[in-house]
């Protein structure tokens, strides 16, 4: 029992005296999630908009698929970009692995199927009447198509704070794809694992601590967005 | 071509899945005009009214736009086109944000600056009627403000048409009489043509000045007042159309099974007693409503369906009637008209 209240207070005093190094890998985590959730809604909010507004063959079957990988275990997605950007692989010209952009490219496609399928569900949701009312108003298709994503903005920004609460939270392609490596590709959750293992429970807690403080900031923003939803 | 035309179709042609939807040969629409389309649900009043504005294309016909077959014009020229109409639809829709940039919208897609477009946005607020609503929430408006705002946002694009798409069907008692008040001024004081639809005869009595009358996607010489669906059935040499169990009238047609007929209110003869005559048709019935059109008296009399028939106002102060006086309704198998 003691060592987890040494564990608690040793964790307030590095979370107390801002430590260097729990901030920085708090900064690292959150820049890495950031840029990941960036480029993941780059394209998965345009490609949510197109499967959910256009009608195409196949629809159902992309639809089915994008729900499975909606759970696909973040080991997997670790293994497949391994796979690709290790030494022997295809992309290993690159020399991409154990590099922060490995872990950006492995938290890119776990979230993507999030937005993707979020979006497609908003648009889904909007009202066909919003296309309509704009082209009636003068709009081009390009004009009513950003009418919609605009009405659906606040479903749009739940699927993307969904995402990112997705990446800054997985342990597994970012331990996979980034090896952990201290200054250079250690997140929150990686740096948990192995402190916790290392047995520097106070340096495990505070990282907790601080990634449970973020993840409920995400989810207040998260559940002001689904309030605001037509 | 005559000048003040301003939107004309010609042989226009419309299906869905192998039914034919509208089918009308020359139809077309002058300056500073109000018109009414009327005809019954199915009727193909909003497929036409989306043609009319350009949102869906015929399968057939041509649409010519100022003396010129819109088919000469390139896609951007048509857009040119489009935004100089615009559509009300039926059940109002507004973008989930203020009544102003509601209001905006269609100024901005079409690029006009924003000083311009306040005193815009502001007049078309005040012909409607909701000049402090600017700063509202448009998702807190009852549905006849959320009408009229949307007429507004219409009107601030200053339209040479607009089209309302049965504009007070979803809308209480006190504020049809407002918009039908807006549609007037818009017309008077605008210059803007207007082109609506609508399920009330009596309203598009009032408010127009040429009333288009549709039935199965076909313009009809008539309103359409006492159309009846039922069927054309043979008993001992005579025709009759059946319209319920225990109604039916005699037909003159070569027409069999089911079909529609058509009185035309005009061809009733109103009595107080049933009388002898040549006539085929003759009916006891109750005045349900009464109500003044274009110096006539128009009644609606409910024989097992309601029948709406003219008299004079000196026939109609002579026989004294009243609401809920019965009389008789009489006419020829000729007067009914089978489609």
């Amino acid at each position: 029992m003691s060592f987890i209240i040494e564990g608690l207070q040793k964790a307030f005093a590095l979370i107390l005296s801002l430590d260097k190094e729990v901030f920085q890998i708090v900064l690292f985590s959150l820049r890495v999630s950031s840029i990941a959730i960036l480029f993941s809604s780059l394209i998965g909010v345009p490609l949510g908009f197109v499967i959910g507004s256009k009608n195409f063959w196949g629809k159902k079957f992309i639809v089915v698929l994008l729900n499975n990988a909606l759970a696909i275990p973040t080991v997997v997605i670790g293994l497949l970009v391994y796979s690709l950007i290790s030494r022997v692989g295809p992309l290993g010209y690159f020399g991409l692995l154990y590099t922060p952009t490995a872990v950006i490219i492995g938290q890119f496609l776990l979230s993507l199927p999030i937005i993707i399928a979020l979006t497609h569900s908003a648009i889904q949701g909007i009202d066909i009447k919003v296309r309509h009312t704009a082209l009636t108003l003068g709009a081009t298709e390009m004009q009513a198509a950003w009418a919609i994503i605009k009405e659906a903005r606040f479903a749009v920004m739940s699927a993307v704070i969904a995402g990112f609460g997705r990446n800054i939270a997985e342990v597994g392609a970012a331990m996979m794809l980034g090896g952990n490596i201290k200054g250079s590709t250690r997140t929150m959750t990686t740096a948990i694992t192995l402190e916790t293992s290392k047995g520097e429970f106070g340096f495990g807690i505070a990282l907790g601590i601080l990634l449970l403080l973020i993840s409920l900031i995400i989810n207040i923003i998260l559940s002001y967005f689904q309030s605001k939803k037509i | 071509m005559n000048k003040k035309v301003l939107l004309k179709i010609e042989k226009i042609k419309k299906s869905y899945q192998n039914k034919t939807v509208l089918d009308i040969d020359s139809l077309s629409f002058e300056s500073n005009k109000i018109y009414a389309i009327v005809g019954p649900n199915g009727s193909g009043k909003t497929t036409l009214i989306n043609i009319l504005n350009l949102l869906d294309k015929p399968d057939e016909g041509i649409i010519i736009f100022r003396g010129k077959d819109i088919r000469q014009y390139s896609k951007q020229d048509i857009l040119k086109i489009r935004r100089r109409m615009t559509l009300v639809h039926q059940k109002p829709f507004l973008f989930q944000t203020s009544v102003f940039n509601n209001v905006a919208y269609g100024l901005k897609l079409r690029g006009i600056a924003t000083e311009s477009n306040r005193t815009k946005i502001m007049n078309s607020l005040a012909i409607v009627g909701l000049t402090d609503f600017d700063k509202r929430n448009a998702h807190q408006l009852s549905g006849g403000e959320a009408q009229r705002v949307v007429i507004a946002r219409a009107l601030a694009l200053e339209p040479e048409i607009l089209f309302l798409d049965e504009p007070t069907s979803n809308i209480d008692m006190r504020h049809i009489d407002v918009i039908e008040r807006i549609i007037k001024e818009i017309n008077q004081k605008m210059k803007t043509t207007v082109v609506f639809t609508t399920h009330d005869l009596s309203q598009a009595y009032r408010l127009a000045d040429e009333i288009i009358s549709l039935l199965d996607g076909k313009i009809v010489p008539h309103v359409p007042e006492n159309i009846f669906k039922g069927r054309i059935v043979d008993k001992e040499g005579n025709q009759y159309f059946e319209i319920a169990d225990n109604l039916r009238f005699s037909i003159v047609t070569k027409k069999n099974g089911l079909s529609y007929i058509y009185i035309d209110p005009r061809d009733i003869i109103i009595s107080r007693e049933q009388f002898y005559s040549s006539a085929r048709n003759s009916f006891k019935g109750k005045i349900v409503k009464i109500s003044e059109q274009n110096r006539l008296i128009r009644l609606i009399v409910d024989i097992g369906v309601q029948l709406a028939c003219v008299i004079t106002k000196e026939s109609f102060r002579e026989m004294n009637l009243n609401i809920e006086s019965m009389v008789c309704l009489t006419f020829k198998a000729s007067a009914v008209k089978c489609y």
